[in-house]
């Protein structure tokens, strides 16, 4: 058999190949080597090809397998009436191959241009007219030996590329229901007055607001912040530094007892209001995997350098050497020492400046049954958002922010659990790596309850003004009682009490195959996005968390200034 | 900053009726925002209408720490005295010129407020610190670019600054005329221009597939004129396509193999 096989490194020279097959299919296509003197033949994902064969042949036989994918000559439906039919197979790959190439002929290399008959290729215009020709009595040379071969029956095993975008768990039969997520939106929007969290409609979260987590923290003093660096908060002169602190952080919920777990309320879009202490959250720790040695404790996916400029705090900056604006107390300052006939500070400039790390994330990570679905490529949805948790918690931990991690999946309203693998102060070792090791997809995926719970430690123990939630989920919320529309109504609405109060929502799909608009209307205006494969992560994820945290901003900065006036009518 | 006119229009090769478009626009007084991938010919556009409408062309590439005092001016001290100075935004209004806001995403979004008064019918420039409001002279046009970026969900400029402005689409023209700008600007014959092109364009084929950015129209004049200096099509391709596209190692062999199939070399 190995004699058979080419050896590695003439493997990873056809797999070198794959960039130039996906550019001439126009979708991603590998390249892998097969047995010594075969014909090439693809199953729709993969071109396999005799790696024994010189480097133009290699070429001319990729591209038509690829164009043959491109032209759509390998769809289902003309495949499904070749099964079983060698001859007409190679009579459709005689005509079909011609006209794939010329449909593809911009985007042929020089040495595959020689290939294409034209005149074959003028009998036919599509797949099925290409099959009707195959059928008539014409004389139909065989296709060239670079054309290879088609594997009717691989084509049909295989998944095709067009069919993948189906949600995979077809939901229950729902209730005919009109379509009411305009409105929906329009109510998350503007519903200052009905509470999410109990207790207290605008006034009560503005009393609470100002009564409860209020922190301000001190020169150096906020958490994971760097360590002081050159550049001062301010000159010398300019007096004590004092930090007001009116309560300490989490005083406000203890009332919920660990043991019995915290019950938090749900929205009904169908009675167009909240069941109020509907949903229990219990948590749990998880249990970490034995022997479970790989730390996988480095920047895996390149994500530290998108991340690093995210969540900084702008500071204002008063006496420095330049700025945007005068820093008119000190000129004045200098002005009067030039009077007295002294040397000035020259330094009297205000300047903001991006360098406090004042970011809270909290990674919530959906283990419920329907991860453990095969993904696109081959690791299934669990295994590669485990991965991805696994490198945000590295990053942002590298880099000085507050991180901890939550993984969640529910059996019914009376059992949503949430599964700390990393709470704030836990520190990044071995044991966060076993416990997210350790996890297990099963049951459903209360989004919602999830959600609101995430959200709650986000802001009682986060202890920074920036948070942002990162919900990394194949977007099916479906649970007991929590049906598709349902489900997906009550999660938005948990999103937007969130960002109503000033956290951040990002919600990430990875890998999974959840169509576009299942998406939306779960995630609704939250920050969303669909990354195809983890290392595509690096380059989208700058982008997403600012403007994630961004939407965030504009709420808290309305609050502040509501606080602003709250106090000062005081 | 303040391009003086040369002789010479800038070379630019019309798409689709984006010349109509802006000089209508430009008439009437309308902001306008310019979308595309990046290198595919938006600044080069701006620059030959200036040209064309005879004004003068203010450009700044906006970063993520442009403040509004950067576009409007700010007080500077000069012996005991403050002294107002300009930024490029109001001095644009003040002379009646183009301002053109390269990558406007890039800039914080509190600073692109700024432009909200001047884009709409208002065309005014309130500035806070002098506590005066400036009308914009005439002949004074705010010209934004962006680049929509690979994910629709990025709704990174607001949408309210958008509604402020008429939008022009650009895309990579097609290979004929990219054929033409490639060989015109890098003095190539038009075979190797094509060459090029088909490359490019294949590259363009793998964004799907994973590549970020693609190849612009930049790059494959870069390496156009890498090849009018005497470099071969290969490794031109190499350093300028290639190398400015990606650091992954597998990607750039990948890329290697196809700068191979579709770029070659004559024999001797």
């Amino acid at each position: 058999m190995s004699e058979l096989l080419a050896s590695d490194a003439e493997t990873n020279g056809l797999e070198r190949l794959g960039l130039l097959a996906s550019a001439l299919s126009g979708g991603p296509l590998r390249v892998a080597s097969q047995k010594i003197s075969e014909p090439a033949w693809t199953d729709g994902t993969t071109v396999f090809i005799d790696p024994a064969v010189d480097a133009p042949n290699r070429l001319q036989a990729l591209a038509v397998q690829a164009s043959l994918l491109a032209a759509g000559s390998l769809a289902q439906e003309v495949i499904r009436k070749l099964a079983r039919r060698p001859a007409l197979t190679r009579r459709y790959l005689a005509v079909e191959g011609h006209r794939a190439l010329a449909a593809n002929a911009p985007l042929l290399p020089p040495a595959v241009r020689s290939l294409v008959d034209s005149d074959v290729a003028a009998l036919t215009d599509s797949p099925a007219a290409s099959l009707a020709v195959a059928r008539q009595r014409l004389e139909i040379p065989d296709p060239p030996q670079v054309f290879g071969t088609i594997h009717a029956q691989s084509l049909l095993a295989a998944t095709p590329r067009a069919e993948t975008s189906k949600p995979k768990r077809t939901s229950q039969s729902t209730r005919a229901e009109p379509d009411t997520y305009d409105e929906d939106e329009a109510a998350d929007a503007l519903d200052l007055f009905s509470s999410p969290v109990g207790g207290g409609g605008a006034i009560g979260k503005l009393l609470q607001r100002m009564l409860g987590v209020v922190r301000q923290l001190g020169d150096g003093g906020s958490p994971g912040a760097d360590a002081p660096t050159h550049r001062t908060r301010s000159g010398g002169r300019a007096g004590a530094t004092f930090v007001f602190s009116t309560d300490e952080m989490g005083g406000f919920d203890d009332g919920a007892d660990e043991q019995r777990g915290v019950t938090y309320p749900e929205w009904d879009v169908h009675r167009r209001r909240y069941r109020p202490h509907w949903c229990t959250v219990q948590e749990v720790e998880p249990r970490p995997k034995a022997g479970d040695t790989a730390l996988g404790l480095s920047d895996a996916y390149g994500l530290r350098r998108p991340l690093a400029r995210l969540g900084v705090g702008l500071d204002r900056c008063h006496r420095q050497v330049q700025g945007d604006d005068i820093d008119i107390d000190a000129a004045v300052e200098a002005q009067v020492e030039v009077m007295a006939g002294s040397a000035p500070d020259e330094a009297v400039y205000l300047d903001s400046v991006r360098r406090r790390r004042d970011l809270a994330v909290l990674l919530l990570l959906d283990v419920s049954g329907s991860v453990s679905e095969p993904g696109a490529h081959g690791q299934t949805v669990h295994e590669q958002q485990r991965a991805a948790a696994a490198a945000f918690t590295v990053a942002l931990h590298d880099l000085g922010d507050r991180v901890a991690l939550y993984a969640f999946h529910s059996q019914g309203r009376s059992a949503v659990t949430l599964m700390p693998v990393k709470r704030f102060r836990d520190p990044v070792d071995t044991l966060v790596m076993r416990r997210l090791r350790g996890l297990v997809p099963g049951a459903y995926s209360r989004l919602g309850a999830a959600i609101r719970h995430g959200a709650m430690v986000l802001e009682q123990q986060g202890g920074t003004s920036r948070r942002l939630l990162v919900v990394l989920s194949d977007g099916l919320a479906y649970d007991h009682g929590y049906e598709r529309i349902y489900g997906a109504a009550d999660a938005r609405r948990a999103l937007s009490e969130a960002r109503q109060r000033g956290t951040g929502c990002l919600c990430l799909t990875i890998g999974a195959s959840t169509d576009a608009e299942e998406l939306r209307r779960v995630f609704g205006s939250a920050a969303h996005a669909t990354v195809p494969r983890l290392d595509q992560l690096s380059a989208m994820i700058g982008p997403l968390f600012r403007s994630a945290l961004y939407s965030a901003e504009v709420r808290r900065r309305t609050h502040n200034s509501m606080n602003a006036v709250a106090t000062e009518g005081n | 900053m303040a391009t003086p006119h040369t002789d010479a229009r800038p070379y630019y090769v019309p798409v689709g009726n984006e010349e109509q478009v802006f000089k209508a626009a430009f008439r009437q007084g309308l902001s306008v925002v310019l979308k595309g991938p990046t290198g595919c010919g938006k600044t080069r556009f701006v620059e030959a209408m200036a040209y064309d409408l005879e004004r003068p062309l203010i450009t700044v590439a906006c970063h993520d720490d442009l403040t509004t005092a950067d576009l409007v001016g700010r007080f500077l001290l000069r012996g005991g005295e403050t002294e107002w100075v300009d930024g490029p935004l109001t001095r644009a209004v003040r002379e009646g010129t183009i301002c053109y806001l390269d990558e406007v995403v890039e800039a914080r979004q509190d600073t692109t407020v700024v432009l909200h008064p001047l884009a709409d019918h208002r065309r005014q420039l309130p500035i806070e610190r002098l506590g005066i409001t400036l009308d914009a002279a005439d002949g004074f046009c705010l010209v934004v670019s962006y680049n929509p970026g690979y994910q629709s969900v990025l709704k990174d400029l607001k949408d309210s600054t958008r509604q402020r402005m008429v939008a022009i689409e650009f895309c990579f023209p097609t290979p004929d005329v990219e054929e033409e700008i490639v060989a015109c600007e890098a003095g190539v014959d038009h075979e190797k221009a094509a060459q090029l092109v088909q490359f490019g364009n294949a590259i363009r084929r793998l964004e799907t597939a994973g590549l970020r950015e693609v190849a612009s129209t930049r790059v494959l004049i870069a390496a156009a004129r890498l090849i009018a200096e005497g470099l071969t099509s290969r490794e031109a391709a190499r350093v300028a396509v290639v190398g400015p596209l990606t650091d992954d190692a597998i990607v750039t062999s990948g890329l290697v193999e196809m700068i191979d199939a579709y770029l070659v070399e004559p024999p001797g």
